[in-house]
């Protein structure tokens, strides 16, 4: 089943963005195998040289660990590191433009703060 | 180990005609290469040559070897799937397999039977009783089977409708391909092969009009939709290829033009094979 694929990034840019998605989701768990090279070229009719990239993209970001004659695994304390710059992403590009849309609508900061503790009980 | 295919100054001249006129190709192990083009342009040409099937002037290197003088040799290390189907009609499967057994030393028995396992394909089938889908899934299974570095395969899927087209290139995936093996193919469908490609060759009037790598391409080419007021800063640009699109809003393909620097101009995307195709076929030419 072929993948949708956008054309805004490479494909081994998006396959790697996938995985990334599924260990931060935990469909995908530390110390899990990651599927094989030939399973996903196969199942996303995919060059297993785009594949191969996508994960060696992974093991240079020090989420991936390759186990000789056994395959790639996620590391341990894999999600922890995403969670962790994904919310250092959040708090450097991501807030600052809500910041200023909040302040651009005239929106109370403690009401949707409150809006926020609502939602969470 | 060192090119797979190499050819320099590759030509072919039927009469007055230059079929393929001076080309260079060299293709390293492993990778599955698209040998793109309009009929006519000299890919089946091409591809006689590196086959054996067709004198030609210039060097040509095929697994080491010479196609025109190490043809016998060759074949024990090259697979072929023509465009036209070559499996006489009258022949049963299991009476296919047991000549591909005795004429073929590299072909496994075993692994063509748990590759036919995968198709609906059985052993007292004749080859007419067969679906065109299931003749090229038949074809492919006996060839996959074949222990060859290289396999050729020109418009494979041509006549099949989608679904089988998915299952060859499933089972090309699946069957055919390990590391060091590589495939040369030839289609009209870009778009269903495009990422099973690991290179692009792109072939015009008989020359190479591109030969780069899948990666290459995706970092190299963009397409812009460019709004009409900064129609004058795209041209200045150097565009490879315009075309109008619907809604007023006008494309534009670059070729090595930094990605950030065509932001400007509009939305930018990675171009399809297909569309990169048309760009590379047309352009040059306005």
């Amino acid at each position: 089943m072929p993948a949708n694929w956008n054309d805004s990034q490479p494909i081994y840019w998006q396959l790697k963005e996938r995985t990334v998605a599924m260990i931060l989701d935990g469909t995908l768990a530390e110390g899990e195998a990651l599927p094989s090279v030939r399973t996903v070229a196969s199942e996303f009719q995919l060059n297993p040289i785009t594949v191969s990239k996508s994960y060696q993209a992974l093991v240079d970001d020090g989420l991936v660990e390759k186990r000789r004659g056994l395959g790639m695994f996620v590391c341990a304390g894999a999600r922890s590191r995403l969670l962790e710059s994904e919310r250092t992403r959040f708090l450097e590009e991501e807030w600052p433009s809500m910041i200023s849309r909040i302040e651009q609508l005239g929106l109370d900061p403690a009401g949707l703060l409150d809006a926020i503790k609502k939602k969470g009980n | 180990m060192s090119s797979i295919i190499s050819a320099r100054g590759l030509t072919k001249r039927y009469g007055r005609t230059i079929a393929v006129d001076n080309i260079d190709i060299d293709i390293p192990p492993g990778r599955i290469v698209g040998l793109i083009g309009p009929n006519g342009a000299g890919k089946t040409t091409a591809l006689k040559a590196i086959l054996g099937l067709a004198t030609y002037d210039g060097e040509l290197s095929v697994l080491g070897k010479n196609p025109s003088t190490q043809r016998a040799a060759l074949m024990e290390e090259v697979c072929f799937i023509a465009d036209v189907a070559v499996l006489p009609r009258w022949i049963r499967v299991h009476q296919l397999i047991e000549v591909t057994e005795k004429l073929h030393p590299g072909f496994s028995r075993e692994r063509c039977m748990k590759y036919l396992g995968k198709t609906k394909v059985r052993l007292d089938h004749k080859v007419k009783q067969l679906s065109k889908g299931m003749v090229t899934l038949l074809h492919l299974a006996i060839v996959s089977a074949i222990d060859a570095k290289l396999l050729v395969l020109d418009e494979p899927t041509l006549g099949l409708d989608i679904i089988h087209r998915k299952d060859f290139h499933t089972r090309l995936l699946d069957d055919y391909l390990d590391e060091d093996r590589t495939i040369l193919i030839t289609t009209h469908q870009v778009e269903e092969v495009e990422h099973i490609l690991t290179d692009l060759i792109f072939i015009k009037d008989g020359r190479i009009a591109l030969e780069s790598t899948m990666e290459d391409v995706q970092e190299r080419f963009f397409s812009v939709e460019v709004e009409p007021d900064k129609i004058s800063e795209a041209r200045r640009l150097a565009p490879i290829y315009e075309t109008r699109v619907r809604g007023g809003q006008h494309q534009f393909m670059y070729d090595g033009v930094d990605r950030d620097t065509l932001r400007n101009l509009g939305d930018t995307h990675i171009p399809r094979v297909a569309d990169l195709f048309v760009a590379i076929m047309n352009g040059g030419e306005s």
